[in-house]
């Protein structure tokens, strides 16, 4: 039984979403292949990260928990975890969009990007050693200047608000990947290569790479449902 | 003595933006911030955005060396000026231009007064004429204004 632990936390991540989709008020199955070729995009460079910080032994996947299906060192579920975790996130990004009016939050979005740059930045610069850390706080720095300079999205504060509320999901899946609650951590770290601050057992790089990752999926999102759907109004 | 110099960098920032805004926005790099007055620039992204970095920069600089000394006073300055930036953002994107119906029926002539004087400035299209450069301090002028009307 153990060794479907990570599958499962996958597949209950994503089968509420899914069966969700098909309802007629939410009707997000229409939007699946805009979603799946943004999701795909997106992994790639974070499974790439993910590839060569298993190598480094930043992290490390513990197999007693896995299917044992291996790709370039990453369990099956790893890969997997990429396609379903935005999916959820997505999906209630969506939901969010369609239910509720909104828009004035673009009116954080400078405050937003201002105050998160500054703090990335800094802690780059403090912790060039942590490799973790160092890459975690660059990426979502040059997303942010990429997002609100150079694509002017508008949609940054609604994303980020999304994101604090899809924290009740993250802290349990994540939570119970890094140990909380199981006896052995599913993915281990190496605690030299990030700052130890931890939100039960979850590093809070996680957290932070998370958020750019969400960000990243829902503007990829943006531009296939664009070309998908030209008629909608871009929300 | 930290957070008082946090504070003081804080009340400080209102008179460098004055300075800055008039002496240096429409000084020498008008040329960026012309398009926040006129919107000449075509696209989203106005040239006044490079202003961003003008005040992110020496802000991260200011808190990367004062963290490297145990925290000392350039931390708490650089977290000054952060603070004020963020109330910046806030008062100029969210009360001033209205983005949430923030005090929109307000009364108060503080905030009523604060608005004109944006307006005022923004009235100006060229480099050499302005008002109002600052920002969170408003006229006398303004508030009395507002104060006599509110007394009628």
């Amino acid at each position: 039984m153990r060794q479907y632990t990570y599958i499962l936390i996958l597949f209950f991540t994503v089968i509420v979403c899914f069966i969700a989709s098909f309802d007629k008020r939410i009707k997000f199955d229409q939007y699946f292949l805009p979603f799946l070729k943004a999701a795909i995009i997106v992994a790639i460079p974070f499974i790439s990260w993910d590839i060569w910080f298993t190598l480094k032994g930043i992290w490390w996947f513990n197999f007693d928990y896995t299917l044992g299906i291996q790709l370039f060192g990453l369990p099956i579920e790893e890969w997997l975890f990429f396609i379903s975790i935005p999916f959820a996130c997505v999906f209630t990004y969506y939901c969010m969009n369609n239910f509720f009016r909104w828009e004035h939050l673009i009116g954080f979005n400078n405050i937003l990007v201002f105050t998160s740059i500054i703090v990335c930045s800094v802690i780059a610069l403090l912790h060039p050693h942590q490799t973790y850390t160092l890459v975690t706080a660059i990426s979502t720095t040059v997303t942010l200047i990429f997002l609100h300079f150079i694509v002017r999205a508008t949609w940054i504060s609604k994303a980020s608000l999304t994101y604090l509320i899809l924290m009740l999901g993250f802290l349990p899946v994540n939570g119970i990947l890094t140990g909380t609650g199981i006896d052995h951590p599913v993915v281990n770290y190496n605690s030299k290569t990030f700052l130890d601050i931890r939100i039960l057992t979850i590093p809070i790089e996680d957290a932070v790479y998370g958020y750019t990752q969400f960000l990243l999926v829902i503007y990829f999102f943006y531009q296939f449902r664009k070309k998908r759907d030209q008629k909608l109004p871009l929300k | 003595m930290n957070i008082l110099i946090m504070i003081l960098t804080f009340c400080l920032m209102e008179g460098a933006t004055w300075l800055i805004h008039k002496y240096i926005m429409h000084g020498f790099l008008w040329i960026l911030h012309k398009d926040h007055h006129d919107h000449s620039n075509e696209g989203a992204l106005e040239k006044n955005d490079y202003f961003f970095v003008i005040f992110a920069l020496p802000t991260i600089a200011l808190m990367y060396f004062g963290s490297l000394h145990h925290f000392n006073y350039l931390f708490f300055i650089g977290l000054g000026i952060m603070l004020y930036g963020m109330a910046y953002f806030f008062v100029h994107d969210i009360f001033i231009h209205q983005r949430i119906k923030l005090f929109a029926n307000t009364n108060h002539r503080y905030f009523l007064a604060m608005r004109r004087a944006h307006k005022q400035h923004h009235k100006h299209l060229s480099k050499e004429e302005g008002e109002c450069f600052g920002f969170l301090f408003v006229p006398f002028k303004y508030l009395k204004m507002y104060h006599n009307s509110s007394k009628k």
